[in-house]
């Protein structure tokens, strides 16, 4: 369920333009802010303690010293989020942490990078079966552990 | 003093204060000989089916509720540790399994010169016991938790017959390893306690999912809450989860009477007990012992040396990678459980340092892990974000360094003045400094760590010099050693303060050697339990 309380503190159009240009588009994929994930982005972070709190403060600190972000041209736009991110690592760490994880959740993501998106379990992965010949050059060493 | 507002629960024989590594291994020795044993345990049981790798989330999981470091998991079970004044971040888990619910699973011995290091290098202290003595404890801990692994390593004693052959190496480890023979370096398949086949109750073999890390689904992972635990259930030893233990009390004449606890609903009781076994980790159990000071014992139990949460050591890592023009899957199969490399574990005056290292060769995980950085930086946003994931995703290989961190006195494990748990009671806080003997052994593997990985034909060399998020061995904290001046448990785990007490977890190593610690630790546990069931008559009530 989405947290209505940190939902009705984040700005997610300023979210989606900050989201527009850490992860810009490619192929068909269109760029992260424009890939309707700022809502889950906004539940996901207030779903357990290490985004909690910071990712909110992260936004309002951002927003508020970038009040005008989403009227700025992108080379200016990239420097607000440069600028945030040298002086801010903290909180700009978890902006970028949490919108990493949700944008690379996304099945259309999936598509592109060739990923199959499964979950690791239940059905794992099939890997060749232990080959002892690998061994050939270790096994003719002598030992050389230290006697005492 | 037992200051209990509870009545007291039905005496037990022993009482083992945390359920992890070693609490497990030493409850169902004791229980198995006969013995009444009651554990408290903080945190619960897991359902490895309940475990995140089977999520949607599992990659937000992983860095939220099944994080390493309990300061981000803030489970209610957890207790904080005030880090601050420590470059490495201490990690655990608390739970019926303790921190082998996460591990690695990892299973190196020490070498017999470990034991030695004073003799041999003129540092530190030597143990107060032989590798030979501890050898058949190692083997019936790789029986009960089953050992993945091949004889004939070089670099090693033989040992027994492993239980199973060893987990694939699989292209990625082929690729890594392939720069070690080609400089002639030693290398071997890991001793993993992991099935490479079916062992053990109810166990199945390992499906290579690469996320054991946040509890293994398979049950393939050995962690105690699997092996040991069902044994000491069915011999009759009992667990009291959700149960925090306070302090440990004391008679008018200094000796252990049981615990002050909380339990699960929030009351206070008391659990009382012939002996006691600390086993709550080298952070948990100098926190305790620290909090259990009495009229008797006014500077924390068992500390009439003052050494209790001194010569705290944790193994600190650095970790190389390399990224690989080819793709290899690197998500497929356990993280670090390929093989190691002990080239240079034996201490070579010529290097300019005394002791070792080792290489614990790595994977890597799925596009939010590398995105993210995992064992590197994260992949930069803006232009260019995507052809650098593409880049990395199945292609990073690494190169964990286990150097050997020497004991010092000013590493500590104490009380933080404000601080405290859930429950009010006051939580640890460590002072840790690298030492140079550490830094200089750490920044040789890297440049050898750099070399391997070229020879293998890796491109983007990236060297995190000391990882911060890397203490997951917790040692030395609790020393032992056959002059009780200098020491706070003697060779067999006992207390030289108050006899019925006895520490099996990692607070007792006297040096940490260059390998993980935990079949160590779990060989000494096995070995305390059994002294105390050759000593039975000695448990006076
Ligand atoms: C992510 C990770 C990876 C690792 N990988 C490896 C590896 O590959 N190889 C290896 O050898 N080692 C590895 N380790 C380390 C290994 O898990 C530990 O060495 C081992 O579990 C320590 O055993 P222990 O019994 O001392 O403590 P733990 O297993 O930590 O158990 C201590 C228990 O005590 C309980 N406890 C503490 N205080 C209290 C209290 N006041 N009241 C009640 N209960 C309490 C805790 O809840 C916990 O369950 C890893 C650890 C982690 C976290």
């Amino acid at each position: 369920m989405i947290n209505e309380t940190s939902r009705m503190n984040i700005n997610e159009d300023l979210l989606a333009a900050i989201l527009d240009r850490l992860i810009p588009a490619v192929d068909d994929v269109p760029s992260a802010g424009k890939m309707g994930i700022t809502a889950e982005i906004v539940r996901l972070s207030g779903q357990q303690a290490r985004f909690q709190g910071i990712f909110t403060k992260a936004m309002q600190t951002f927003e508020s010293a970038n009040s005008e972000f989403v009227l700025l041209d992108v080379e200016s736009q990239d420097d607000a989020i440069r600028n945030f991110e040298s002086k801010e690592p903290g909180l700009f760490n978890s902006l970028l942490t949490i919108s990493y994880i949700v944008y690379y959740k996304d099945t259309r993501v999936h598509k592109r990078i060739g990923w199959s998106g499964r979950t690791p379990q239940p059905e794992g992965n099939t890997m060749e079966p232990w080959d002892d010949s690998i061994l050939e050059t270790q096994r003719k060493r002598e030992p050389f552990w230290r006697k005492i | 003093m037992t200051t209990s507002n509870e009545a007291s629960q039905q005496t037990v024989d022993i009482l083992v204060i945390g359920a992890g590594a070693s609490g497990g291994a030493a409850t169902a020795w004791l229980a198995e000989a006969g013995f009444n044993v009651k554990c408290l345990e903080q945190g619960y049981w897991q359902d490895p089916a309940k475990y995140a790798s089977a999520s949607d989330d599992y990659e937000f999981e992983m860095l939220t509720n099944w994080a390493p470091d309990p300061n981000v998991r803030q489970r209610d079970e957890d207790y904080p540790v005030n880090d601050s004044n420590s470059p490495v971040t201490p990690v655990m888990f608390n739970g019926v399994g303790g921190s082998t619910i996460l591990w690695t699973a990892h299973t190196p011995r020490f070498h017999p010169s470990d034991f030695r290091v004073k003799t041999l290098d003129g540092v530190a202290d030597d143990w107060p016991i032989s590798y030979e003595e501890l050898e058949e404890f190692y083997d019936l801990n790789d029986e009960v938790m089953g050992c993945s692994g091949i004889n004939g390593d070089p670099a090693n004693p033989p040992r027994s017959p492993r239980q199973m052959p060893p987990l694939p190496i699989g292209k990625d480890g082929k690729k890594l390893i392939s720069g070690f023979e080609k400089l002639g370096w030693h290398w071997w398949p890991s001793d993993s306690y992991i099935n490479s086949q079916r062992y053990g109750e109810g166990r199945d073999a390992c499906n290579f999912c690469g996320h054991n890390h946040m509890g293994c689904f398979q049950r393939a992972k050995s962690s105690t809450d699997i092996t040991y635990w069902p044994r000491a259930l069915r011999s009759g030893a009992t667990i009291e989860t959700g149960a925090r233990v306070r302090r440990i009390t004391t008679d008018n004449s200094g000796r252990a009477t049981g615990a002050d606890y909380i339990d699960s609903k929030g009351n206070e009781k008391h659990q009382s007990a012939r002996a006691v076994i600390m086993a709550a980790n080298g952070i948990g159990t100098p926190r305790l012992l620290l909090n259990s000071a009495s009229d008797s014992h006014p500077a924390g139990l068992s500390n009439s040396t003052g050494l209790v949460g001194k010569n705290l050591m944790f193994h600190p890592f650095a970790m190389i990678s390399g990224t690989f023009p080819e793709k290899m899957d690197t998500w497929q199969g356990p993280l670090g459980n390929i093989g190691l490399s002990q080239e240079f574990y034996e201490t070579d005056k010529s290097r300019g340092f005394v002791r070792g290292y080792t290489y614990q060769f790595q994977r890597s995980l799925g596009p939010a892990w590398i995105a993210n950085g995992g064992f590197r930086d994260p992949v930069p946003w803006g232009e260019g974000h995507h052809v650098e994931l593409e880049k990395r995703l199945g292609s990073v290989m690494a190169m964990a360094v286990i150097g050997e961190d020497l004991p010092e006195e000013h590493n500590t494990v104490d009380l933080d003045p404000e601080l405290t748990d859930s429950d009010g009671i006051p939580a640890p806080r460590l002072n840790y400094t690298l030492s140079k003997n550490s830094r200089d052994q750490l920044d040789h593997a890297i440049g050898n760590a750099k070399k391997a990985l070229e020879a293998a034909g890796a491109e983007d060399i990236f060297v995190d010099p000391m990882m911060r998020q890397s203490g997951w061995h917790l040692m030395g904290t609790a020393r032992m050693g056959n002059d009780p001046d200098k020491s706070v448990v003697d060779k067999w785990g006992q207390s030289h303060d108050v006899d019925n007490l006895f520490i099996v977890d990692g607070s007792v190593f006297v040096t940490g050697a260059a390998v993980n610690p935990t079949p160590t630790i779990q060989a000494l546990a096995l070995r305390t339990a059994d002294y105390i069931v050759e000593h039975r008559q000695d448990l006076k009530g």
